[in-house]
């Protein structure tokens, strides 16, 4: 297969695909991180690049309102956003899924206030996992550009027909730069189609979208869109065996396991940090310990069948949560609640363990990691768990 | 387990390049960019990248650029700064004053400066973290080339105006003679303004530390 | 890059505010030129220390004017509008301290 890789940042390989996918309405407000897609995407739409309404917005809430009326009449929309402006938007998160309307958002996390911070957290993209958008993980840019192309085809699939955010960690993924493959127009056209919806805002054909409702449709229309939301496991293993057979990269739709095949202890986490992980796990087997590394590629809808199976090949399992989730069941994070929640039907029982880490956007070091496998050593050790949840570094 | 060294990486040098906000910041990261695209050429393994936490928006405000150069793939991707560099390159002369610029510098390490004053002026602004310093190199940058503002390129979008355009070209120049870190060869490719790098090459000045200092502080 | 202990961040992150300078944000060393006042030219006039958006000129009653070089960031609007044409702006490191 023909390559042609560049070197970029994750950013500027949304941007990218975005061109690729050809979409039809932009909607930018800058905020930092993410604000190098929509730089270059001005760029690509001023030089002819891009053939796309490039709209300014007046605020995230905005924004978030324009690409909602552009896809109810029937256009590819995408739009961004970072930290505290994906909270000012939540009003409309709601409406666009359950009018079903498959707009894609690109996310690249930013702590939320206070402080002003720009580093990472995955917080903000966290606050919405309830809205019924697909949600997941990019952990390179490569991934960054694969990830929206593959949500395209999955949000807009006419048995899912539901909204996606394209996740990525601000500044360790979308600014530092890595080798992409950029494919081709042809390649792209022949695994998007052009989009098509059941309703259209359309003047000859008038239809009225989310109307007023009485409590007595209530359970219907949400259970609707819960059929909707159970049925997209098989959709999301159709596609991206489709994508391995057009583009030859192959990602497995839930899980990307490293060096898992005899360990005894992993760490199970998403995001940029796993990159770190990999390498400390590397060096550990090299002295001969035990040790994998775990990636939760889809965080929603949430592989719970995948999940419990595939952990439960280890003794003891380490979650570590880039997130703040105060007062959560269990003292850690979220992923920790989902990933026992997952394991309570698990015939043996696998122990984890919850560290919350990289908060504010302090890398997660190697040194952490390494400290983060001895703690899940000795678990696996005495079978023994005596703290639930560490915070790092003050707890560890 | 020890952790001791076990996360040591031996084959990279790190390149820290200081510039001033609106004037300088292109023109540092076409620095980084040009420097570790040459070396990728020779198949080292490379990351080059902005400070996340200068913002270069505005004026006269120090901001930097950073470049790894390893013969191993990189394992410290996810970091903010370059804690110890081996050069460290300053676009601007006024720079040597009142700034840790040295800060962490790691035996052998070389300072580039754009100065038409000699080193053993230079030196004298240095307060701090000198131990380490082996040479100084200086280029008049200004004389040959003017720097490029532009906003193209921020924010990790793709640089639209050209690698090497202004004082870049004279700067990449020097750091080659001073420190061999690429071929000089390799980089003419990359960028645009060749005959003021080939100048530089000729212009530039290489001093070794321990003499200057032991006639500055005597 | 050290993380900072959490007994040494202040209460849910409120510093207090400065008033006369912010001893946490000095800017001298973002200076490329520097002013220098010719003070038979000068006839004191306050138009620079009025135009000086860091409020960086100070008026001394009796003795000629001077800038406040610890926040000076060498922007050069006091010598454009200086009727007098008393200031020049020199390079920074033709000083030594």
């Amino acid at each position: 297969m023909k390559t042609n890789i560049k070197r970029m940042s994750g950013c500027v390989a949304t941007a990218n695909a975005v061109k690729l996918a050809n979409v039809d309405v932009i909607c930018s407000y800058p905020i930092r991180p993410y604000t190098g897609i929509m730089s270059e995407l001005a760029r690509m739409v001023a030089d002819g690049e891009l053939d796309a309404e490039f709209v300014l917005g007046e605020g995230e809430h905005g924004q978030l309102s324009v690409v909602y009326g552009a896809s109810a009449s029937g256009a590819r929309a995408f739009t961004g956003s970072s930290g505290v402006g994906v909270t000012y938007a939540m009003e409309v998160y709601s409406p666009i899924s359950g009018e079903r309307l498959p707009l894609q958002m690109a996310i690249a996390d930013r702590t939320l206030d206070p402080p002003g911070d720009f580093g990472s957290e995955h917080t903000d993209a966290l606050c919405c996992r309830d809205q019924g958008w697909i949600q997941g993980w990019a952990s390179s840019p490569q991934e960054a550009l694969d990830l929206t192309l593959m949500y395209y085809r999955i949000g807009e699939d006419p048995r899912v027909l539901l909204p996606q955010y394209a996740c990525q960690d601000g500044y360790f993924v979308s600014h530092i730069l890595g080798d992409v493959d950029i494919p081709s127009q042809e390649q792209v056209d022949a695994f998007l189609p052009p989009y098509k919806n059941h309703h259209v805002l359309d003047t000859k054909d008038p239809v009225i979208i989310g109307p007023q409702m009485e409590p007595e449709m209530g359970p219907g229309t949400q259970y609707q869109r819960h059929l909707a939301v159970e049925g997209m496991y098989k959709v999301f293993e159709e596609v991206h065996e489709e994508f391995a057979d057009v583009f030859g990269r192959k990602y497995d739709p839930w899980l990307e396991e490293y060096m898992t095949d005899d360990a005894e202890s992993v760490i199970f986490l998403q995001g940029g940090h796993a990159e770190t992980a990999k390498n400390v796990a590397k060096h550990l087997r090299n002295l001969g310990e035990k040790v994998g590394v775990v990636r939760l590629r889809t965080f929603r809808p949430f592989p719970t069948k995948q999940v419990r199976e595939t952990l439960s090949k280890f003794k003891v399992v380490g979650v570590v949560d880039n997130s703040v989730n105060f007062g959560i069941s269990c003292g850690a994070g979220v992923l920790l609640t989902e990933v026992r929640a997952a394991l309570y039907n698990n015939d043996k029982k696998v122990e984890t363990v919850g560290f919350v880490a990289g908060l504010g956007g302090a890398m997660i070091t190697h040194d952490e990691f390494y400290k983060m496998f001895d703690v899940l050593k000795n678990v696996a050790k005495t079978g023994k768990n005596e703290k639930q949840s560490y915070w790092l570094p003050f707890e560890l | 387990m020890s952790i001791q060294n076990l996360f040591d990486e031996p084959g990279l040098k790190q390149i820290t390049v200081w510039g001033r906000g609106v004037y300088e910041n292109k023109e540092a990261r076409d620095v980084v960019v040009a420097l570790t695209e040459a070396a990728s050429k020779e198949g080292k393994y490379i990351q080059a990248w902005e400070n996340y936490v200068d913002l270069p928006d505005r004026i006269f405000v120090p901001v930097r650029a950073y470049g790894k150069i390893s013969t191993e793939e990189i394992e410290s991707r996810y970091v903010y700064e370059n804690e110890a560099p081996d050069i460290v390159v300053l676009t601007e002369e006024t720079l040597v004053k009142g700034i840790n610029i040295l800060s962490g510098i790691k035996p052998g390490a070389v300072l580039v400066i754009n100065s038409k004053r000699s080193p053993e002026y230079l030196i004298k602004f240095i307060k701090e973290n000198t131990e380490n310093l082996s040479k100084i190199v200086t280029v008049d940058a200004n004389s040959l080339s003017k720097s490029v503002i532009t906003l193209s390129g921020a924010e990790g979008a793709t640089d639209a105006s050209g690698i090497g355009k202004g004082i870049s070209a004279a700067l990449v120049a020097a750091v080659v003679k001073g420190t061999e870190i690429v071929k000089f060869d390799n980089l003419l490719e990359l960028i645009a303004n060749k005959s003021v790098a080939k100048k530089a090459y000729d212009q530039t000045i290489v001093v070794d530390a321990d003499s200057i200092q032991k006639k500055v502080f005597a | 890059m050290a993380v900072v202990p959490y007994e040494r961040i202040p209460f849910a992150g409120t510093v207090p505010s400065p008033q006369k300078e912010n001893e946490g944000m000095i800017t001298g060393n973002w200076r490329t030129r520097r002013p220098i006042v010719d003070s038979e030219k000068c006839v004191k006039c306050q138009t620079c220390w009025i135009n000086c958006p860091d409020a960086c000129v100070n008026l001394n009653d009796d003795k000629p004017i001077n800038f406040n070089l610890k926040y000076c960031k060498g922007c050069g609007i006091c010598a454009e509008v200086c009727p007098a044409g008393a200031i020049t702006l020199v390079p920074e490191l033709d000083f030594e301290e």
